[in-house]
Formats: structure tokens, sequence, C-alpha cells
């Protein structure tokens, strides 16, 4: 029967340093498997898409330019993700991997969360057909 | 004087109140301080997961059931798993099995410390909440090392596992494991000694034995009262055919029983999880598994933190689940609650509800609404209009 | 010090008044900070309190329905103004008592309850169960502190053969600290304190996770403004009570400093190291010990004075 157990530790407390990190000012660091925003290589790409047909949420697509020519641009959508890399482990060529730096991903508009992955002009040419008011094709539920 | 009617005084808990952490509501009929009644009522957290998995694929439902509940979302995913193996008659590997004890052990780690922390906090002794709460930061890291994220681990695929465990982050396991262990020693300590600590948990929430049995109490809440109920120890799955765990009792069946099987079960898996990094069986991490799973019907039985947790999941041969059903832990032990709640102070209601270590998210499932218009199963247009009509 | 300030200064601004409700703040902000630290934690930044006190003032007041409207604004004003005149005969940052008469520590301790006494009616002036419940438990908690913490203070008055505050804290810097020679005394006095005060472990009036804010939860915008702050004044005026008699007195500002702020050191320890008692308990505790303890260390006085001429005989002569 003691009184005041936690003594030593209050006392130990006082004169440590604040368990606390202070972030934004301190950022701890993230290990080297950690499950940021997803990056994709086109260049390895084979077009199967295996990894749209797992995603839970939807949140990738692939729009093919060419297939015979292997140019594709993969939309992502950053708001839709879960970050589970299920589609990292269907991928047989490693062109998708998870960032370990980029995880502060939150913003106060809704365009930074759709990405577009692809050669440059790829993606120059597909903006601009959106511009031009082509209609889009409204997101399927998945499954 | 006319005082036939004896007025009840209901104490509301919830669904908003500092107490909890999660809604539901329970109405206590005190007098004075001594409840004499008590009752509950859940649901509010119900999000429709049984119903979101019939339209996802096998695979995609995987994730889906992860995020029934965030602090056991590994033994959700792992059920889930198991479970479609079953059904597909396809064997995971050793080393994948051993690595899902892993971290279904390290997420048992976490979720004791989240306890003991809330469970002091609901007794008014926040440092050991804080305190507690730092050195859970400890396994929080481990398993972002680990798996890459600090809940929803998404370790699982169907038919193994997706990460690997290096030798580098093998040291840093058996670092935090050394740290957390002296750690837990001093808490235990704190637990069984600390004269105010007990005041408040000895003898109060007592559940004996036999009440235990009869009102269906699993987990760590029947252990303390001396029910042998573990299914790692019953049935064992995954890993824990090469790597079994001792179970925990305690006689005592108040809530200083509770602490002291719930600080056991931390030593038991700091025990485990030293055994498997040291015999960690070489091999594949996944086994290939075909996507339409066939036809069956299995049930799943695997020990979340807060008890049994029991998946029943039917197949039709397609690549969609035609119907799971989950039973979490946490829906067995509310009567329990209500049973020992009568007899003892309002100031102690707190302690006995976390007690139980409720998991309210995971709690909400499908609800029944009989009524004599529609006495069978209804479909999505019926619960809608119904839903329209209860709140207008 | 023997500075003798203008009475409407001292009401308004200084030492009491303004200066007493800033200097609350500043207090408060030590005993969070204090805590926080204890626990490993950062804690606070320095206008917490502050930032605090005006949000609230900012918010709207939401009087609720069933209760006595008069009596639901008037209360909180009725506890801070009581906490502010207490301030008036108390040796406020080591100056002397602004307002001093003869037997002044009963008056003084009676308009400390007072801010009790306001949060029991506050509390059982709503329909609101949790507020009710608090009520019944401030209330309870009163009647079982006061009276150690009344014959633990008067240990001191009794040695020193006076009631008035001022003159316990002149005479008790010439003589030895009452700390050591009544330390049963000291005891009781601090932990009294801290269930005055409604300080964990004896917040069960107000248990946070049990009966919401127990007899303040109808309270928000400017009557629980007012009630935070004439907690913070209580804690103020009983620090320096405390140290005042058991401290050996104030002579300087600097002394006042030291002593009020070393007290709160052990009282940011005590508050961080124990579970939150249960009323029963508490009631239990007083009763029990609080009670044989104060009249132990009574005792103990009485025989001092009858025996000390004795004992200086012996050891003098």
């Amino acid at each position: 029967m003691t009184i005041g157990s936690m003594l030593g530790d209050i006392v130990k407390s006082f004169f440590k340093k604040p368990a606390t990190v202070k972030y934004p000012f301190v950022k701890q660091e993230t290990p080297e498997n950690f499950r940021g925003k997803l990056i994709y290589d086109p260049e390895k790409c084979s077009g199967c898409q295996l990894c749209i047909k797992d995603c839970p949420t939807g949140a990738i697509e692939l729009l093919v330019l060419d297939k015979v020519n292997k140019r594709f641009v993969m939309r992502y959508n950053l708001d839709k993700c879960t970050y589970c890399a299920q589609c990292v482990v269907n991928c047989r060529f490693n062109c998708l991997k998870m960032s370990e730096e980029q995880w502060e991903l939150a913003s106060t508009t809704k365009e930074p969360f759709e990405v577009y992955y692809g050669r440059e002009e790829d993606v120059k040419l597909l903006l601009e057909q959106a511009a031009l008011g082509e209609p889009e094709e409204p997101c399927k539920e998945p499954g | 004087m006319d005082n036939k009617k004896i007025e009840t005084f209901v104490v509301p808990i919830g669904p908003q109140h500092p107490a909890l952490k999660e809604p539901g509501h329970f109405e206590f009929t005190v007098d004075g301080e001594i409840v004499t009644d008590a009752t509950a009522r859940l649901g509010f957290v119900h999000r429709g997961m049984e119903k979101g998995v019939e339209d996802r694929t096998w695979v995609q439902g995987l994730y889906l059931m992860e995020r029934v509940c965030g602090i056991c979302s590994h033994v959700h995913a792992m059920a889930f798993a198991l479970g479609a193996e079953k059904l597909a008659n396809v064997q995971a590997p050793p080393r994948a099995q051993a690595i899902r004890e892993l971290v279904g052990e390290l997420e048992r780690i976490h979720s004791h410390m989240l306890w003991l922390g809330v469970a002091a906090h609901e007794g008014g002794f926040d440092t050991l909440f804080m305190l507690s709460w730092r050195d859970r930061e400890t396994v929080m890291d481990l398993l972002e090392l680990v798996s890459g994220n600090r809940v929803n681990y998404s370790a699982n695929v169907l038919g193994g596992v997706k990460i690997d465990i290096s030798a580098a982050q093998k040291d840093e396991i058996l670092k935090g494991m050394d740290f957390l262990e002296e750690r837990s020693r001093h808490y235990m300590k704190v637990v069984t000694e600390d004269e105010t600590f007990l005041g408040r948990t000895r003898k109060i929430g007592v559940m004996a034995y036999e009440d235990a049995r009869v009102l269906g109490a699993i987990g760590p809440t029947a252990r303390a009262s001396g029910v042998a109920r573990d299914v790692r120890v019953e049935s064992p799955y995954a890993g824990y055919v090469d790597f079994p765990v001792n179970i925990q009792l305690s006689d005592a069946g108040d809530l200083e029983a509770r602490f002291v099987v719930r600080i056991n079960e931390l030593f038991e898996s700091y025990r485990v999880i030293r055994e498997i990094l040291e015999k960690l069986p070489p091999g594949d991490l996944a086994a290939r598994m075909p996507r339409r799973i066939p036809e069956g019907e299995t049930i799943s039985r695997v020990e979340a933190p807060r008890g049994e947790l029991l998946y029943f999941m039917k197949s039709n041969g397609t690549d969609k689940p035609e119907r799971i059903k989950v039973r979490t832990p946490s829906l067995c032990n509310w009567a329990s609650v209500l049973q020992t709640a009568i007899g003892h102070k309002l100031a102690d209601m707190p302690m006995i509800l976390a007690g139980i270590d409720p998991c309210f998210s995971c709690n909400d499932r499908m609800v029944t609404i009989k009524t004599p218009a529609n006495p069978d199963v209804w479909d999505w247009e019926t619960l809608r209009q119904f839903g329209i009509e209860y709140y207008k | 010090m023997n500075v003798t300030f203008p009475p409407l200064l001292a009401l308004l601004l200084f030492p009491g008044g303004l200066f007493l409700l800033v200097s609350g703040m500043v207090f408060e902000y030590i005993d969070r900070k204090l805590i926080a630290r204890f626990q490993n934690r950062v804690g606070p930044r320095w206008f917490q309190p502050l930032a605090d006190f005006v949000k609230l003032l900012a918010k709207e007041e939401v009087i609720p329905t069933g209760t006595n409207r008069i009596l639901f604004v008037a209360l909180p004003i009725v506890a801070l103004t009581a906490a502010l005149t207490a301030a008036l005969s108390v040796p406020l940052f080591g100056f002397k008592p602004v307002f001093s008469y003869p037997a002044d520590l009963i008056a003084t301790l009676y308009l400390l309850s007072t801010m009790t006494l306001c949060i029991g009616l506050a509390g059982a002036n709503t329909e609101d169960r949790f507020s009710i419940v608090g009520a019944t438990r401030a209330l309870t908690q009163l009647f079982s502190y006061e009276a150690p913490f009344l014959l633990a203070l008067l240990g001191p008055a009794i040695v020193l053969g006076t009631w008035n505050i001022g003159e316990i804290n002149q005479s008790a810097t010439n003589t030895l600290w009452f700390i050591v020679s009544q330390p049963i005394g000291f005891l009781v006095a601090l932990i009294g304190l801290m269930g005055k005060l409604e300080l964990p472990p004896f917040d069960a009036p107000e248990a946070e996770t049990e009966i919401v804010a127990g007899a303040l939860t109808e309270y928000s915008g400017r009557g629980y403004a007012l009630f935070r702050i004439g907690r913070d004044v209580e804690l103020v005026i009983g620090l320096t009570l405390i140290s005042a008699f058991f401290l050996g007195g104030f002579t300087t500002p600097l002394d006042f400093l030291w002593k009020t702020l070393l007290l709160l050191l052990v009282t940011a320890a005590l508050q961080s190291l124990f579970a939150r008692l249960r009323i029963d308990q508490t009631v239990g505790l007083w009763w029990k010990i609080g009670a044989i303890l104060v009249l132990v260390q009574l005792l103990l006085i009485i025989l001092g004075t009858q025996l000390s001429p004795l004992v200086s005989r012996i050891f003098g002569g």
C-alpha cells in the first residue's frame, strides 16, 4: 500500500524535456516503408490495370492515350485513396510505390487532390482536351 | 403526505459525454448516489459495412473490414483473410502466419496501453493517463516502422502479408520491447499498490464466475472473473500454432483484476514477440489466391484485444462475397456492465463502463426493426422510406 | 511592508481588484504549467488563462428554462465579490492588509466559503441532472473539510494569541516558522485548501468524466468566466493565508512571491499524484483522519503553551 506511487515519475518528468514533438517546427522522421502519396512511373507500365481492379475506393484511373506505344496517364485522386498499398502489391513491373516524404497532403481547395502522372506532353494533351469541354466519364462505383 | 409515487431520478450518460470516447446512450436510475437500474442503447455509429462489403470484391472488402475499428483493425483484416483463405482452400505460408501474429500482438500491446490510460482518466488519475500514452507512442512508432502507418496497418493481403521484417526492424522492435516491459512493470506496481487508485478499483464492479459464464462475457473481462475463454488457446489460428500464448486468469473479478489481467497479457505479448523474432521461419510472404472464391460458408474466430471476434462468411462462387456477418467482442460484454452496475455509486459508473474496454464503433451492426406490418427482411427502399417517416 | 493604500485604489486596482484578477490568472498559468511538466507535457502558453477569460466573455450566455433568472445571473457575481472582499483582509503581495479588523480570520474564511455555497446554489437552481448531483457533492464536500481546515488555521492563531490576520502575519515573521512547530496543522491546512478549491484529488463535485462539469454544467459565457476567475482569486488568497501562517509571514513582496510559489509547486505535485476520490471517500477521509489529526495538533499546541514556560526555564536558565 503506497501513497503517491508515481512520485518518482513526476519528479523525473519535471526535469526531462517534454515528450511532445513540436510539430510543425520539428518533424519526426518517417520510416522507409511509410505509406504516403502514391508515385507512378509510366515508363515501366504495361497497361494491365490490375492495380485499378483491386483499389477499394477507385482512387486511380488509367487514361490510355496509345496502347500500342504504351503511352499512359494515371489520374490519382488523393482524397479518395486510403493508402492501403494494394495497388503496389499487385503491380508486377514495379511502377508504383508509396512515397515516404510526401505525406502532408492537406489542402484548403480541391485542386491539389487530383494528380496526373505521365509524360509531360501526354498530360498536357489530356488537360487541353478537358479544357475544350469534352464531357468526362463520371467516376464508377468500385466493383 | 401524498408521497405514493416514488420519483425516479435518471442520469443519462451519452451520447455526448466526456466519459465516452464514442457515442452510446446509458440511463442510470439513481437514488442519491446509488444506482438502482441501468439500460443501454447502442447504434449511433452504424455505418452499413456489412451491406457495403457485398458490393465490393474480396480484395476490396479486406480493406473495408479493416476499418470497422481503429484499435483492432488488424484482427478484423486477419479474420477476413483467414476466412477467405479457408473458403478458397489456400494455406498462407508460415512466414506470413508468423508476421500476422507479430503484428497482432503489437496491436494488442497498443490497445491495452490505450485502455490503461483511458481507464485511469475515467478514475481521475490523469498522470497515469498521460504517462501510459507517452509510452504507447513507442509501440505506435514500431508499428509505423514495420507496416508504414500508425493505425490501419494494412499488413494483410488475401493469402498472406505484404510486409516483411528486416534485421534493422527486428533490433528496433526488441529495443522497444525492453523499454515497454520495464514501464509495464512500473504500471503494474502503481495499479496494484497505489492507495487512492485501489480505492477506486478494488471490490468495485465485481462479477462472479457464474455470472460471467451465464451472461456470456468474453475477453479479458471474463478472464478477470476466472472464466478461461481465449481463442488463441482454445482453437489456435495463424501463427499461434507454432508460437502459443499462455492464458492469463484472475479470480477476483473486480476492476483491479481487469487491470491485472490486461497488464499480464502485455507481458505475454512481449515474450511471444521476442520468440517470434528469434525464430521467424523463412519463406514467401503470400500464396496465390484465386480471384473467384469457391462457394461455401465458414466461420473465422480470432482473439481481438477485447475478446473473441467472429466472422461468418458466405461466398457464392463469384468475386464478391454473398454475406459477411461480424460479431465483435464488445457486444457480448454489455450485459455484464448493466448487471454489475446495480448497487454501485454513480461515481463508479465511468470506470465500470471503461472496464470492459468498450469499442462502440465495432458494435453497431444490422438493426432489425420488426413491425407488425412488415415482419420480413426489408430491402433498401423500404428501409429508406422508414427512415424518412421516422424522422419527420 | 507598511504601505497604506488609498481605499479606492486598493479596492479597484492594487493590491485588490484588477491586479488580483491578473495575478489569479498568472497563478493559474503556473499551476497548469507545473502539472503539465510533471506529466511530461509542454503545457499552455503564458496567455492561456487570459485567452480563456476573453473567449468566455465573448460567448453567448444561455439561460436554461426552469431556472430562476435573477439567481442564475447573480450567483457568479456574488461569488466573485465575496472572493475579492476576502482579499482585503489578507496580506496580499507582502503588503499590510488593506482592511483589517479584530477577528477577521473567521470572517475571511466564511467569505471564502461563500464561493462554494454559490456553486452549490447554482447547481441546485437548474433542472439538469448533472448540476443537481454536482451541487449535492459540492455541499457535502463543504461540510466535510470546513471544520478541520478552520481548526488547522487556528493553530498559529492560538499560539500567537490573536485572531487578526494582519497581526498574525506580523508576529509570524518574528517567531519560528509554524511549519516546523505544527507540521500536522500545516498538512491539514494545505490539503484543506485543495478541498476548498476542488482541486484533484478532491474534484468529485466537478468530476469531468462522471457528471460533465458538476454544478457549473449549465453555465456558459460570462457567468462561467466569473466563476473561474473567482476560483483563481481564491487560489491566490488561500496560498497567501497558508504561507502567511505557516511559512513565517511576509515582510516584502519578494518574500511573498517565493513562499507562495513554493506552496504552489507542492500543491501542483499533490494534484498529479492521486486518483480522484469518490465523494464518500472524501467525507470519510476528512471526518476520520482529518479531524483526528487536527485535534491531535490542537492538543499538542495546548500542551506546548502550558509546558513552554517550564521548558524555557530548563533550557534558558
